[in-house]
């Protein structure tokens, strides 16, 4: 009895968590495809409605606004954070002193909230008050900035605090990544007689290509599913000229009573995202079982 | 110790100046809950208070409006503790039994599992939000500190059990094997020995968790009712509630408030911080 | 003291796996040492986690004292295993790893402190109580391990590959050691090593395996001298038998097999009359390296011994021999001189074949012919 009662622990022990991932992720995956394809509103709807949602997504200009909008945040955010990283990364790697307090500094904003880096970034662009200010009270009167309240700007602020955010995040995994590599490979290539920034380009930041990638990966998972920055720093504004995917789903799911449309944005994300996962995934799996 | 050459000045001015970059918004967000109003407005983003006032450190946590009411962030700050403290609790213990029947325990399945699991954590949460309102709705847990515990489990799960799993993976079979002969069971293998000598990734687990949970503002502003909002919630209402002037000085107390206890727990525990990061960074 | 049968055993992990052990059959008595020796990867350490009860039987039985423990738990076995990795649990002393088991088995507190003390002695590390492994050396981690298996008192030792994490001379001395702790305590110890001075040295009885199969199971002296096949003559032995190739002929002086060197010369070693019924085919001949050697006034004129002239290749002197090789067949054979007598690399020297305690192999089959 008591040996029975054993061999069968493991698998009782793990079953309640095989419940949960199955029903709330697979099987609630699965209950928003269904629902993006009903005419569900203000509550859930069991007419089928075909692709019909999926259409009106696609004529829907705010969702085209936050589907440009994300490409841009994405691609800027990405570019930046991993070139800022990598610098920050290869600066600190020569022998600084003090270099875990300058870590710690480059780092802190990834404890904060989005919310808080919202609030704070959204006083700091204030166009009153905020930078435009301040360079004015420095000597520098013509400076404008008014990007928070520019149609056309106003994703860019995005930009600036989610790079401020995660930067120091991407800069830790190259500064790890490294620290990973053989120093002999260095030191050989020194006794070759190649120049330390030959030393990097050609050798070191190769060796680092895993880092990179999944460094891509991790900043464009963030910038896909942002919700509370674009929130906290323009709740999409103005107008709609800021909006994010992930925003505009909680918007028509959760207070306009769009939930088929809602569930609809919920799908195109999640295809984002596999998009960008699958190809990596798989390149991954061909690579271990070479 | 190293000359100061030219070379070595310019990387340390790059260093101090991205250092003064990241530093900044901290400070101007300091100073700014210092100043009155008026002083606010004569002065600028790192001008200093005139004079330092403690006004709007005590109206954001006292009185300030959030939507409705105007009593500060105190309720919110506590509800998130009493959503956090659980649910980050939980999902550790959980994660930590997870972890080691995926590593030690395995049996049929048990592999497929995990990578459903671990495919699991790359989903945006948006595919889950609509049935899983509707499941709180239905078990009575829609705008309860409970619901969010529950949701902040169940979706924390996934990191909790990557982390032990990996943990427990490079402990050796041959000790559980030794343990097994020694004649202990299950659970005694898991109390006495897997457990003792994971304290450094329960370290990292608990951190990682009450960081997110405590930071989570998606599943607060959808699950949460008006007494069980976390204190993310409260201050993107407090921050955007049009009623009067614009403070501030409020704003940003409030804003610190809502990032003291992630600071606090990044000072005072950076390494396992920083570890966490690396490891569940599929989170992102 | 216990015996241990292990009758038709078959493992294999998954459904539609390879056989990973295959048709396994070894009696093991009360009291007795025996090794499991076989190449990397070839089901050693599955049969030992089988034995544990740490492994499903796919079919066949396990006996210990005769009674089938296929279904029995492995802390019902009342077996204790040494690990290579030693697996000592990292969160408690060395005093805590002893007692773990013990405790478990709900013994008193005077009991079991009289159990460690009696270990501690018994393998000297009394000192080393209190510190955590982590504090340990090696070899004391070793020790302790031992210290584990030894404070339960239990049926059947299992030792897999105990020694191999140790340096060449702490090794030898932990040998000694079990071979004296055996010889004290005389119980039934299965023991895995892939180091053949090991097993010849420690076992009562040797098993050979290799792709999971069991090959040969004998004393030391049988696995050494009478090999069932040309893998089990090769495997044990360093340096390694020599094999080689000839094709036998019937001349005037008897049964001859002839062979080439590295000059293109032929010539003749002298093969015994039983194996007539290979004439004009070929067969391995199988040959020590201690038994080609300087020219020996008193074998030379035996039977089945002959002299070649050949030149000596690399000779590497060990100390108590010195390892020539010579090229035959256009392979390198290994000749086992004595030092102390004149040979330098390049000269030609007269080696002396005793071949009457050579073995022979159908090239086929590769199999002993007898
Ligand atoms: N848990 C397992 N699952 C699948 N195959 C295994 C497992 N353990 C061992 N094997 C396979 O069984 C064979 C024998 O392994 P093992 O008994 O460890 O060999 P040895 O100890 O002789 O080196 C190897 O080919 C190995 O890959
Ligand atoms: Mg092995």
């Amino acid at each position: 009895m008591f040996n029975t009662l054993q061999k069968w622990l493991p698998k009782i022990i793990l079953s309640p968590s095989i419940f949960l991932v199955t029903v709330c992720i697979y099987g609630y995956v699965a209950w928003t495809g269904y629902l993006s394809l009903t005419h569900s509103r203000f509550l859930p709807n069991f007419k089928w409605a075909g692709l019909l949602q999926y259409n009106k997504l696609m004529e829907n200009d705010r969702w085209v606004t936050s589907c440009i909008n994300l490409l841009i945040f994405g691609v800027l955010f990405i570019i930046i954070s991993i070139i800022l990283g990598t610098l920050l990364a290869i600066l600190l790697d020569q022998n600084i002193r003090q270099e875990g307090a300058i870590r710690t500094i480059y780092l802190y904003p990834m404890a904060l909230s989005f919310i808080v880096t919202g609030t704070a970034w959204k006083w700091i662009l204030n166009p009153g008050l905020g930078l435009e200010k301040m360079m004015h009270d420095w000597g520098w009167t013509s400076f404008e900035f008014n990007w928070l309240v520019s149609n056309d700007m106003s994703v860019y602020t995005l930009v600036i605090a989610a790079v401020w955010q995660s930067s120091g995040f991407v800069m830790a995994m190259f500064l790890a990544g490294l620290r990973g590599i053989d120093s002999s490979i260095v030191k050989a290539a020194q006794i070759d007689g190649a120049s330390m920034p030959t030393i990097y380009w050609k050798i070191i930041l190769p060796c680092l290509r895993p880092v990179f990638f999944s460094a891509v990966i991790i900043t464009s998972h963030i910038a896909i599913k942002s919700f509370d920055l674009v929130t906290a720093l323009t709740s999409g504004g103005p107008g709609y000229s800021s909006d994010l995917p992930a925003l505009f789903m909680y918007t028509h799911a959760f207070t306009r009573g769009q939930m088929g449309l809602g569930a609809a944005s919920a799908m195109m994300m999640l295809a984002g995202v596999l998009a960008i996962l699958v190809p990596y995934l798989y390149s991954e799996l061909r690579n271990r079982e070479q | 110790m190293t000359k100061f050459s030219p070379g070595r000045i310019f990387i340390y001015s790059i260093l101090v100046l991205f250092c003064a970059i990241y530093l900044m918004p901290l400070l101007v967000m300091l100073l700014t809950s210092f100043k009155s109003l008026p002083d606010i407005r004569g002065g600028n983003l790192l001008s200093l208070p005139e004079v330092w006032v403690f006004d709007a450190w005590f109206k954001a946590w006292g009185t300030a409006c959030t939507g409705v009411t105007c009593e500060g962030v105190k309720g919110y700050f506590w509800n998130s503790f009493k959503m956090a403290v659980p649910a980050v609790f939980i999902s550790t213990l959980i994660g930590a039994l997870n972890g080691y029947v995926i590593a030690h325990w395995r049996f049929k399945g048990s592999n497929l599992f995990f990578a459903l699991m671990l495919f699991g954590c790359f989903i945006p949460f948006q595919v889950i939000l609509l049935p899983m309102a509707a499941t709180l709705g239905k078990f009575g847990l829609a705008n309860t500190t409970t619901g969010l515990v529950f949701v902040h489990v169940v979706y924390g799960l996934v990191f909790t059990t990557l982390f032990f799993r990996n943990f427990y993976v490079s402990v050796p079979g041959e000790l559980v094997k030794a343990a097994k002969l020694d004649g202990a069971g299950f659970f005694t293998i898991f109390f006495k020995i897997m457990l003792p000598i994971s304290k450094p990734i329960i370290m990292v687990c608990i951190i990682w968790q009450f960081t997110q949970i405590w930071n989570d503002f998606l599943f607060g502003v959808v699950y949460s009712g008006s007494d069980s909002q976390p204190i993310t919630v409260a201050l993107n209402n407090l921050v955007n509630t049009s009623t009067g002037v614009k403070e501030y000085n409020v704003d940003m107390a409030a804003a610190i408030i809502a990032a003291l206890p992630t600071l606090f727990v990044y000072v005072v525990a950076g390494k396992y911080f920083v570890r966490g990061l690396t490891a569940g960074s599929v989170k992102g | 003291m216990a015996t241990l049968d292990i009758k038709q055993l078959y493992k294999r992990y998954g459904k539609s796996a390879p056989n990973t052990l295959e048709d396994i059959n070894i009696s093991i008595n009360a009291g007795e040492f025996l090794i499991l020796v076989g190449p990397s990867g070839c089901g050693k350490s599955t049969l030992m986690n089988m034995i544990a009860g740490l492994e499903e039987i796919t079919s066949g039985d396990i006996c210990i004292d005769g009674k089938v423990v296929n279904d029995v738990d492995p802390k019902d076995r009342d077996i204790a295993m040494v690990f290579q990795s030693y697996a000592l649990y990292p969160n408690m002393t060395v005093r805590g790893n002893i007692e773990f088991a013990l405790k478990i088995q709900k013994m008193d507190k005077d009991a079991r402190e009289t159990e460690i003390t009696r270990v501690a002695q018994l393998l000297q590390i009394e000192h080393l109580l209190d510190r955590k492994p982590s504090q340990l050396s090696g070899g004391q981690q070793q020790r302790v391990s031992m210290g584990r298996a030894l404070a339960r008192q239990p049926k059947i030792y299992l030792f897999d590959e105990p020694l191999s994490n140790l340096d060449a001379k702490l090794r030898v001395e932990m040998r000694h050691e079990i071979k004296k702790l055996h010889q004290r305590l005389g119980t039934t110890i299965v023991y895995v090593t892939h180091d053949q001075i090991e097993a010849m040295t420690l076992a009562d009885r040797i098993a050979v395996m290799k792709d999971g199969q069991l090959l040969q199971l004998g004393s030391p002296s049988e696995i050494y001298n009478d090999p069932a096949d040309m893998f089990v003559a090769g495997f044990m032995g360093s340096p390694a038998m020599n094999f080689l190739h000839c094709s036998v002929e019937q001349s005037e002086h008897g049964l001859m097999g002839s062979l080439v060197c590295d000059q293109q010369q032929q010539h003749q070693i002298p093969l015994p009359e039983h194996l007539g019924k290979y004439a004009g085919k070929s067969l391995v001949v199988g040959i020590r390296p201690e038994q080609i050697t300087h020219v020996n006034p008193y074998k030379k004129d035996k039977p089945l011994v002959t002299t070649l002239n050949l030149k000596l290749g690399v000779l590497e002197p060990t100390g108590p021999d010195t390892i020539a090789l010579v090229t035959l067949n256009g392979k390198e054979i290994s000749c086992r001189l004595d030092p102390d007598k004149p040979a330098t690399m390049g000269e030609n020297l007269n080696l002396m074949f005793d071949l009457s305690s050579a073995v022979y192999f159908d090239p086929n089959n590769e199999q002993r012919i007898r």
